[in-house]
């Protein structure tokens, strides 16, 4: 595990110089339209720099209009680094950390303004200006709730339900004990209603053993809540005694 | 970058790539300028994530399953929480910060925090420039912020909290941390010996400012010798140093509080039984008030009571109180001069060893000092007193005084105010601990009446140095004051103050008053005398 967290210092040794560019949302947006070896223009450098968008990555998605296109034309801002220090690194999947570089020239990338750009902006201003959420007023009135029922469908359901259970019969005591000693390695405290629920015996019935065997619990941490005797338990770092 | 911006006049053009497949997630590393950082310089470096803030978000597990456990307790918390409204954050760990180490053990150590909404309304990209001359534009997917991590020892947070409270008193700042290493040593050396540790640790916490705390000078002075024995090279040095230094400030201090204990003990001597409340007083309390007054601010009036001393008749006992009253000017004007401060003197003195907090309210403890003073200066004072009323024959001529004893000064001295300004109103500084002083031994004035001779409400022991002289001057002040029929005037010269006779007291009133030949006029019935100067 020494590899781990090892920071591999190449790009800083040779003092990899790199770019940091600030790009606009929509033009990013273009990019990863890109296909191909992912060419998305080019980037022609004399004394002032500016980037040429490919034609076919000029078109918006999801915007009908077709005079509304990005601009081709963008123009870079070059900015100094200042005396800040600012480093490149890289993570890898395997959780590798590399030092690509250091940061030596900033720049901005600007859209050559234009009558389709502006056009593009308005679209979204437009769309980013509407609010989240928005209150609509109902043409007319919600009826289909809380209409008067003789009795409602979930009152039927939950009366079917119960039907088909049936009331629940008292099983051989062995075998809810069984049932009990099971439950209660798995945890220490139970509710009475969740130990119905397991052991789907009556309350009455399954209070009388849980009576015998268990302790109910009614101050402290673990409130109204059923666990087994001392002497039944076999948790950890505790004695064993069966039944 | 080698071609990049190369200045070439045609263009050159570059095709722009954007790389779809890459695994590799790029993010900035950005450093302060201040900092000076140069990555170049690394020889090897670690990163790893901060995930000290886990155990914060996590909550406790309870043991899964058998002991201690409950039957559905996660859904049970979760449905609670939902009811309450608390929202708990996620951990992510993608956006807890770096830990970056540079060079080793011995080298630096960063701290990279995340920097928010660096995605939201712009990408950055990183162009790169590939050996085919292409560039490549790499998306950022984080920004973080490295700062350098401290690797001296910082104080804690109540450790910051008391040493602010104690800035004012602080000289050496160099102990402070060297005091906490000591503690924390003794800390890790806790197993060998329980007793022994918090013995030292007592001291050790005594002594702990190692700064300007009066009463802590016995132990600082034990802790230098412990220091430097255990205390490593030039910290102990220093240590010792800046002790030699407070040190010194505290012998004079120490002189100064001696000095003042031994004035103020006697000074208490039922001195302020029987003071006053009321200022706009009747004659007969006007007495009182400025006695207990002048005792009160007697620092700030020094020269002046000097200088009114002076005019005083008798030159003997003048030159000697002169003598020991400068001495005592020193003495006070080291110190402060206020009576507030006075009474902090005294607080500190009667309560052994008080709390580190200066800032705490000193008037609210004055009341108390002095109870606990007068309880046991009474009784010596009464002794002193009784001898010294045996002592003076003849009372005007020399009020004599303890020429041995410097505990008298301040008696002296406040009886010299006492004779120069007989004004009603008080001294000038009229602070409320003073007024507070005065209220105090008022109703103090009943229980210190154990002593063998029932005191006079001035409280002055020896009418040797007593405040009140039948003095001519003394007659003439009253009268300008105010008129006075003759029976007043003995009022004020009662003859367990002077010290005579009633007989003697007649004689020389009649004296004075032959001399002085006041005005007359009658109201109510009554002779009253009145002067106008």
């Amino acid at each position: 595990m020494s590899e781990k967290g090892e920071v591999d210092l190449t790009g800083a040794k040779q003092n990899t110089g790199v770019w940091l560019v600030k790009v606009p949302k929509y033009l990013s947006q273009q990019w990863a339209k890109a296909t191909g070896r992912g060419e998305v223009g080019k980037l022609r450098i004399c004394k002032y720099v500016s980037f040429t968008l490919n034609e076919e990555l000029t078109v918006i998605e999801g915007i009908e209009d077709k005079t509304v296109s990005a601009p081709r034309e963008h123009p870079f801002t070059m900015q100094s680094v200042g005396g800040q220090t600012l480093a490149v690194f890289t993570e890898n999947s395997s959780d590798k950390i590399a030092l690509e570089g250091v940061v030596v020239q900033r720049a901005e990338c600007r859209p050559a303004v234009s009558e389709s750009y502006m056009r593009l902006k308005r679209l979204q201003i437009e769309e980013s200006s509407k609010p989240v959420r928005l209150s609509q007023q109902l043409q007319s009135p919600v009826t289909n709730n809380y209409k008067p029922v003789a009795n409602h469908t979930y009152n039927l359901e939950y009366e079917r339900k119960k039907k088909e259970e049936g009331k629940r019969a008292r099983a051989d005591k062995q075998q809810v004990l069984d049932m009990l000693f099971s439950a209660f390695e798995k945890h220490q405290y139970y509710n009475i209603k969740d130990l119905v629920d397991i052991t789907k015996q009556p309350v009455i019935y399954l209070k009388e053993i849980l009576r015998d065997i268990g302790i109910y619990n009614v101050k402290g941490t673990h409130k109204n809540t059923w666990e087994l005797k001392p002497e039944y338990r076999h948790y950890q770092g505790e004695e064993k005694t069966d039944e | 970058m080698t071609s990049l911006g190369s200045s070439s006049s045609s263009a050159t053009e570059y095709t722009v790539r954007v790389p779809k497949n890459t695994s590799k997630k790029y993010n900035i590393m950005a450093f302060n300028s201040g900092d000076r950082v140069n990555c170049s310089t690394w020889t090897q470096a670690r990163m790893e994530r901060d995930m000290s803030a886990r155990r914060i978000y996590g909550e406790e597990e309870m043991q899964e399953g058998a002991a201690g456990s409950e039957f559905g307790k996660k859904q049970r918390e979760e449905a609670r929480r939902k009811k309450f409204g608390i929202v708990t954050r996620e951990f992510k760990v993608e956006d807890q910060p770096w830990i970056l180490k540079v060079n080793g053990k011995a080298g630096k150590r960063f701290k990279g925090q995340k920097k928010g909404g660096v995605t939201e309304n712009a990408s950055y990209y990183i162009f790169t420039q590939c050996p085919d001359g292409a560039f490549e534009a790499f998306p950022v997917h984080g920004w973080y912020n490295f700062t350098p991590l401290a690797k001296h020892r910082t104080l804690t947070a109540e450790e910051a909290e008391e040493e602010w409270g104690r800035r004012n008193k602080v000289v050496n700042h160099f102990s402070i941390m060297l005091q906490r290493r000591f503690r924390e040593q003794e800390r890790g050396e806790d197993d060998d010996d329980e007793g022994e540790k918090s013995g030292k640790k007592k001291k050790k916490g005594g002594g702990r400012g190692g700064d300007l705390r009066i009463h802590d000078l016995e132990d600082d002075l034990e802790m230098s010798s412990d220091d430097s024995d255990s205390s490593m090279g030039d910290d102990g040095e220093s240590k010792t140093k800046a002790k030699k230094d407070t040190g010194k400030g505290k012998g004079k201090k120490k002189k100064k509080r001696k000095s003042n204990e031994e004035a103020l003990e006697d000074s208490d001597d039922g001195d302020y039984e029987g003071l006053e409340v009321d200022y706009m007083s009747d004659d007969s309390s006007s007495d009182e008030e400025p006695e207990g007054k002048g005792k009160l601010s007697k620092g700030e009036d020094h020269p002046k009571g000097i200088d009114e001393a002076s005019e005083s008749e008798e030159e003997s006992e003048e030159e000697k109180q002169n003598e020991e009253e400068t001495k005592e000017e020193e003495e006070e004007e080291e110190g402060k001069k206020t009576p507030v401060q006075v009474e902090k003197k005294k607080k500190k003195d009667s309560s052994g060893e008080s709390d580190s907090s200066d800032d705490s309210d000193i008037d609210g403890e004055t009341a108390s000092a002095l109870f606990m003073k007068k309880r046991t200066p009474p009784k010596r004072g009464g002794g002193r007193g009784s001898a010294g009323s045996s002592r003076t024959g003849s009372r005007p001529g020399t009020p004599s005084i303890d020429s041995a004893s410097t505990s008298n000064t301040l008696r002296a001295a406040a009886s010299k105010l006492e004779q120069g300004k007989r004004q009603p109103q008080g001294p000038v500084t009229d602070s409320p601990a003073a007024k507070r002083l005065k209220m105090e031994p008022n109703s103090q004035s009943p229980a210190p009446s154990g002593k063998s001779t029932p005191q006079p409400p001035s409280g002055k022991s020896t009418p040797s140095s007593s405040d009140v002289q039948l003095t001519e001057e003394a007659v003439r002040r009253y009268l300008i004051r105010k008129p006075m029929t003759t029976k007043d005037l003995l009022k004020k010269f009662q003859t367990k103050r002077t010290g005579l006779s009633s007989e003697q007291t007649v004689n020389v009133l009649a004296q004075i008053l032959k001399r002085l030949n006041p005005e007359r006029k009658n109201v109510n019935d009554k002779m009253h005398f009145y002067l106008t100067e």
